[in-house]
């Protein structure tokens, strides 16, 4: 692969389209070495203040909006009635119609940053396996499940970048599910909350391994910004310390500080602009006022998250490619995938709660792979700490009383001694699992939406049925006096963790982008997000996304 | 206004902390029905009607006008669907979005017009700090 300059002048080197976690570190890579970036934002420069604390919209519980985009109206997309078990949104004929908040939407965020603006941080390898699930476990019928063309030591030293510029802290001693560490984290774990004690002794009695949950938070100052407060909002809010490392406070300002940055917020890439010989020329946008403008640029880097990445490459057809910019084999938005969570929760004798935030800090790598007859697996942690409202809503038990003296009781007596543990489950694509689009619904800018089918491969269930009793077993452990919950049913999923949906493989026939992310049929245009993943992982997506996206860039920067 | 006052306090009453009323949950309710649940205005006019009737039915006298704990008792029959009332709505699932409003009002933040200077996470233990 060789990136041609065009003759003709372009207006920057490089446009990067999304600021999110993959968006941000090539954006940041590119600049400083030199390119000149566009970076492009469909959402906000969001503060803290903007975010808010509203428990009740906020993209961990967004019962009727969230904090951190998309906007509420203007940005619907479709779903196939069969993707979801209930009913959710509006009917559109056979279709549902969906707002972003709204279940089945497969949402992560739009701002300055994405999901990482408000995310937990946690940050995880994946494990040596998970780069290989096909040849440890072959194909399930139904199933695209298939190796990644590259391993866990073609990424090491990219996780280990992430690890040490973006800023994580954790304990490398304790990652005995992974080859061992040639370097640590640049930070200390995070305090041990009393709850996380008790549950690490839970584990300890059980004989499975614990470890100490890495994440992307300064638990102590780091690259001129303080350390944790501790607080008790973290998950799906910003941070008041701005000791939680996204791209909004770590690779965006880097590319910016390079000098070589320019980033435009609330502009809406709508496709791209192609040659007349279908060579990408860069891409055209719509920004707030309705301006429509075409900007050029020798390489376009899309890192809009997996649902986005495949909508726009559907959106940008040519007549070389009129399904779609990529979409010769088909493939484009096919795997969606994302991650299951099971899990429990239960009631303890004594009062687990001590305030100390962020939360989650002892996971088990017991049940990522090795579980008889089950395909991978996944991690269990124990949880962030819960809002009130959440508690009421996700783990309140399900025969507790609900209204009268006896409900603000159980409440007011509980609160503080309900805990839950839980994880991700490495899905099992399914070619059905779809992004597609839909001429039919447009946003608020006239293009056609997104439009979702298909649901996980039914090996998915079964591990996260597998999951939800080794997660009974271990609150049991832990003391739990009552135990709750049930194992999630079958529909389509993608959501915060997206990925999949334009697979990286060797064949252009069963594959999106080359084992460098770029797309096989152009030689100037370059996925970072996580849409290239061939599979998810048992643990949550991002640090894999940054390390595969700087990766990515560094190629690029290599051969031009 | 009265009927859901009583209503109110009687899925979240009063103990040693305050119930769902002076705790804001009105507030956060009628906030709620002019924004995010202004399709759920006439459920809730039809409902609470509803609530009346039945208590006159049973009692002679309004919803407000009877005792707290003729109140229990009437809403755990609404629960199961046992009415007596012609009802415009049906009772039991309705109660139970009800219910889920109040919860939502009393436990979640107090920007959202319930759960007044933080008393229901004062009450539970849920300490905010930063
Ligand atoms: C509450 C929450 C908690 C989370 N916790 C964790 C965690 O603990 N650990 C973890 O690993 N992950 C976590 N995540 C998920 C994590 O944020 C995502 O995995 C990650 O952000 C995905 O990176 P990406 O580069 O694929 O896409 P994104 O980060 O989603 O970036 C895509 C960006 O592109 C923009 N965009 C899309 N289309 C266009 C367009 N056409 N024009 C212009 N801009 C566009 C979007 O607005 C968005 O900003 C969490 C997410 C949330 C919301
Ligand atoms: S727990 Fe720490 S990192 Fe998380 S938001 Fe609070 S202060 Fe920030």
């Amino acid at each position: 692969m060789k990136v041609t300059v065009s003759t003709r002048h372009s207006d920057y080197d490089a446009i990067v389209i999304g600021s999110g976690a993959g968006g941000g570190v090539a954006a940041a890579v590119l600049a400083e070495a030199g390119k000149s970036v566009l970076l492009l934002e469909r959402g906000r420069d969001l503060s803290f203040e903007t975010v808010g604390r509203d428990h009740l919209r906020n993209q961990r519980m967004a019962v009727y909006g969230h904090n951190a985009g998309p906007d509420i109206d203007g940005n619907p997309r479709t779903l196939e009635a069969g993707s979801f078990p209930i009913p959710v949104g509006e009917a559109l004929g056979d279709l549902r119609l969906l707002r972003p908040h709204e279940p089945g939407y497969q949402n992560n965020a739009a701002c300055v940053g994405s999901g990482t603006r408000v995310y937990a941080g946690q940050a995880w390898r994946f494990m040596p396996q998970d780069f290989r699930m096909a040849s440890e476990y072959g194909v399930p019928e139904g199933s695209s499940l298939a190796d990644w063309p590259i391993g866990y030591e073609d990424l090491l030293p990219w996780y280990e970048k992430v690890e040490w510029e973006i800023g994580i802290c954790g304990d490398h001693r304790t990652m005995t599910h992974l080859p061992a560490y040639d370097k640590p984290y640049p930070m200390p774990a995070l305090p041990l909350p009393h709850k996380s004690g008790i549950h690490k002794r839970g584990l300890e009695q059980l004989g499975w391994q614990w470890l100490r949950v890495p994440r992307l938070i300064n638990s102590v100052p780091y690259n001129d910004r303080p350390g944790c407060i501790n607080c008790q909002q973290c998950v799906g809010f910003a941070c008041p310390a701005d000791a939680k490392n996204g791209s909004h406070n770590t690779t965006v300002p880097r590319a910016l500080r390079s000098g070589n940055c320019t980033l435009r917020t609330e502009v809406m890439a709508e496709r791209l602009a192609c040659s007349a010989g279908g060579r990408v020329t860069g891409v055209t946008i719509i920004d707030a006022n309705g301006q429509r403008q075409t900007l050029t640029a020798d390489v376009v880097v899309l890192s809009c998250g997996a649902v986005e990445t495949a909508r726009l490459l559907l959106n940008s057809a040519t007549p070389q490619e009129p399904t779609g910019i990529g979409n010769g084999g088909d493939q484009v938005g096919r795997n969606l995938q994302g991650h299951y969570y099971p899990g429990a929760a239960g009631l303890f004798p004594d009062v687990m709660f001590d305030g100390v935030g962020p939360g989650c800090s002892i996971a088990t790598c017991q049940f990522n792979h090795g579980n008889d007859d089950i395909i991978g697996g996944g991690f269990l942690g124990d949880e962030d700490i819960v809002t009130p409202v959440t508690m009421w809503k996700r783990f309140y038990p399900p025969d507790a009383p609900r209204w009268g003296i006896e409900a603000k009781r159980f409440m007011r007596d509980n609160y503080r001694r309900i805990n839950d543990v839980t994880g991700p489950v490495q899905e099992i694509p399914s070619p059905a699992a779809r992004v597609n689009v839909n001429p039919q619904v447009k946003d608020k800018y006239g293009i056609p939406v997104a439009h979702l089918s298909g649901a996980t491969h039914p090996e998915t269930v079964r591990t996260a049925r597998f999951m939800h009793e080794r997660a009974k077993e271990w609150l049991r452990a832990s003391g739990a006096i009552k135990v709750w919950g049930q194992p999630p049913p079958r529909y389509l999923s993608g959501g915060q963790h997206q990925a999949g949906s334009c697979r990286m493989g060797e064949d252009p026939a069963i594959s999106v982008v080359d084992p460098f992310c770029r797309v096989h049929s152009h030689d100037n245009l370059f996925l970072a997000d996580g849409s290239p993943h061939v599979t998810n992982g048992g643990f949550n997506p991002v640090e894999t996304i940054m390390a595969l996206a700087w990766r990515t860039a560094d190629n690029i920067v290599a051969k031009w | 206004m009265k009927c859901l006052r009583a209503l109110l306090d009687t899925i979240i009453p009063e103990d040693d902390f305050p119930g769902a009323w002076e705790a804001g949950v009105g507030d956060y309710l009628g906030r709620q029905l002019a924004s995010d649940l202004a399709k759920l205005l006439p459920a809730y006019q039809a409902w609470l009607a509803g609530l009346d009737d039945e208590a006159r039915v049973l009692h002679g006298a309004d919803f407000a006008g009877i005792s707290p704990r003729q109140r229990t008792a009437l809403l755990m029959r609404i629960e199961q669907g046992a009415v007596e009332a012609a009802w415009q709505i049906e009772p039991a699932p309705f109660f139970r979005d009800i219910v889920e409003h109040c919860a939502e009002g009393f436990y979640s933040d107090p920007g959202n017009g319930g759960n007044r200077a933080g008393i229901a996470w004062r009450m539970i233990g849920f300490e905010v700090s930063g």
